[in-house]
């Protein structure tokens, strides 16, 4: 189809090139623009065009308007198209990006909350060795008891102890001070090793071994070494540890 | 011409501008992912919680042996130990076995609470300290209780964590 348009097309610009040839001289200057603006429907071209190229011509008219949307699609429906399809692009781009973004918020946030995270003992140097320094002192004045100034392991208790550590700390004493003064008995509780096992905030977990050497001064001085292991809690208060629990691991 | 009259048009104005808003909350979704997920201070902990994990499960398999499953209980020891310490272990085997086979013990011994006492990540050296009650049973008499404090190295090898050190806490050096 597109080769008999040709021919006809190809015939008609012969055509004219022919009717200009033979009108330059008398049509002048003005002619060959005419000619090319309009090749085909040039009166001047008809005249040389014989029946055969007159049948020919309709039917390449008529294959004009079925080929010519094919042509002009393109050029007509590029704007509508991307009408179409650029609010869908849109769409579908705003629907991944937001998924990406709400996955990415949730996955960092559960990132951050994993137990592991929360615990900052060890990874916060400052507060781990705070918190270690502080018990382990509170540890030993209020696991000490000397029967000649009994008032110390009362006082050490009300300056490190809060909460439910303060009755635990009165029962795990309660013999020693019932007896101390007969039996002239002085404790001494060091803290040998601690580890925080937890440190979240102003809460803390602290896993504490101890000596604690008990010697009683009587007719003959005595002294007994006894291993302490337990677990503490602790909370800061201002700028201060305080045990809030005491965990012996009884069962 | 078609730019222009996307722009003219208010809702494919709104559909751009909520693009770009997803665009911009994908941007920082992912940024805010990515730091998350290469925190450092996050890998430290990390790696201090699975050297607890892994100290702690150690200190039990090495105070945990059946004098019935003999082969099996020391092949854990082995397992959960490296370095000098399993060197010994491999050394000592077979005078333990013996020993072991005459007193006919059955040790088991339950966690009560661990803590890691220092941590160096990039050396892979971690040291941890063990609360534990060992339960050894003998064939005659009742079932000893004790409660042990183990400190022990640890070392990260290829297969993790592993025991390089273990021991008593000592006692009645310090105090007194």
């Amino acid at each position: 189809m597109s080769t008999t348009r040709h021919l006809v097309n190809r015939q008609r610009r012969l055509a004219t090139v022919a009717a200009e040839r033979a009108a330059a001289p008398a049509r002048g200057t003005a002619a060959p623009d005419t000619a090319l603006d309009a090749p085909a429907p040039d009166p001047s071209a008809k005249d040389t065009g014989t029946d055969d190229e007159a049948a020919q011509d309709e039917a390449g008219d008529d294959a004009g308007p079925a080929a010519a949307p094919e042509k002009n699609e393109p050029k007509g429906e590029r704007p509508s198209r991307l009408r179409v399809r650029l609010p869908a692009v849109l769409c579908a781009l705003t629907v991944l990006l937001g998924a990406f973004a709400a996955w990415a918020f949730a996955s960092a946030g559960s990132l951050r909350d994993e137990p592991s995270r929360q615990n900052t003992a060890l990874t916060d140097i400052g507060r781990t060795s705070e918190v270690k320094g502080q018990i382990a002192d509170a540890v030993g004045a209020v696991f000490s008891y000397d029967y000649a100034s009994p008032e110390k392991s009362e006082q050490a208790a009300g300056t490190h102890l809060v909460g439910k550590a303060v009755q635990q700390h009165k029962d795990m004493l309660a013999q020693v001070r019932a007896q101390g003064q007969k039996q002239k008995l002085v404790l001494t509780t060091t803290v040998t090793d601690s580890g925080v096992e937890l440190l979240d905030g102003d809460r803390a977990r602290l896993l504490i071994f101890a000596d604690q050497s008990n010697t009683r001064t009587g007719k003959s001085d005595e002294t007994t070494y006894a291993a302490a292991m337990f677990a503490v809690d602790a909370v800061r208060r201002g700028d201060t540890w305080r045990i809030s629990a005491i965990d012996t691991f009884t069962r | 011409m078609a730019r222009v009259r996307i722009t003219r048009n208010p809702l494919m104005a709104a559909a751009v501008v909520l693009t770009v808003v997803a665009a911009g909350a994908a941007a920082w979704g992912g940024v805010s992912r990515y730091e998350a997920a290469h925190d450092e201070s996050a890998a430290y902990a990390q790696a201090r919680d699975d050297a607890l994990a892994a100290g702690e499960q150690a200190v039990q398999n090495m105070n945990t042996l059946d004098h019935r499953k003999l082969a099996k209980g020391l092949d854990s020891w082995e397992d959960s130990t490296t370095g000098d310490l399993h060197q010994q272990l491999v050394d000592g085997r077979d005078a333990f076995v013996k020993q072991i086979q005459e007193a006919k013990t059955v040790s088991t011994a339950r966690i009560l609470s661990g803590a890691v006492t220092e941590l160096d990540d990039r050396a892979g050296k971690a040291g941890v300290m063990v609360a534990l009650r060992v339960t050894v049973t003998a064939p005659k008499g009742k079932p000893a209780v004790k409660e042990s404090r183990m400190l022990g190295r640890l070392s990260r090898t290829s297969e993790g964590w592993k025991l390089s050190a273990l021991g008593q806490a000592p006692v009645g050096n310090t105090a007194g």
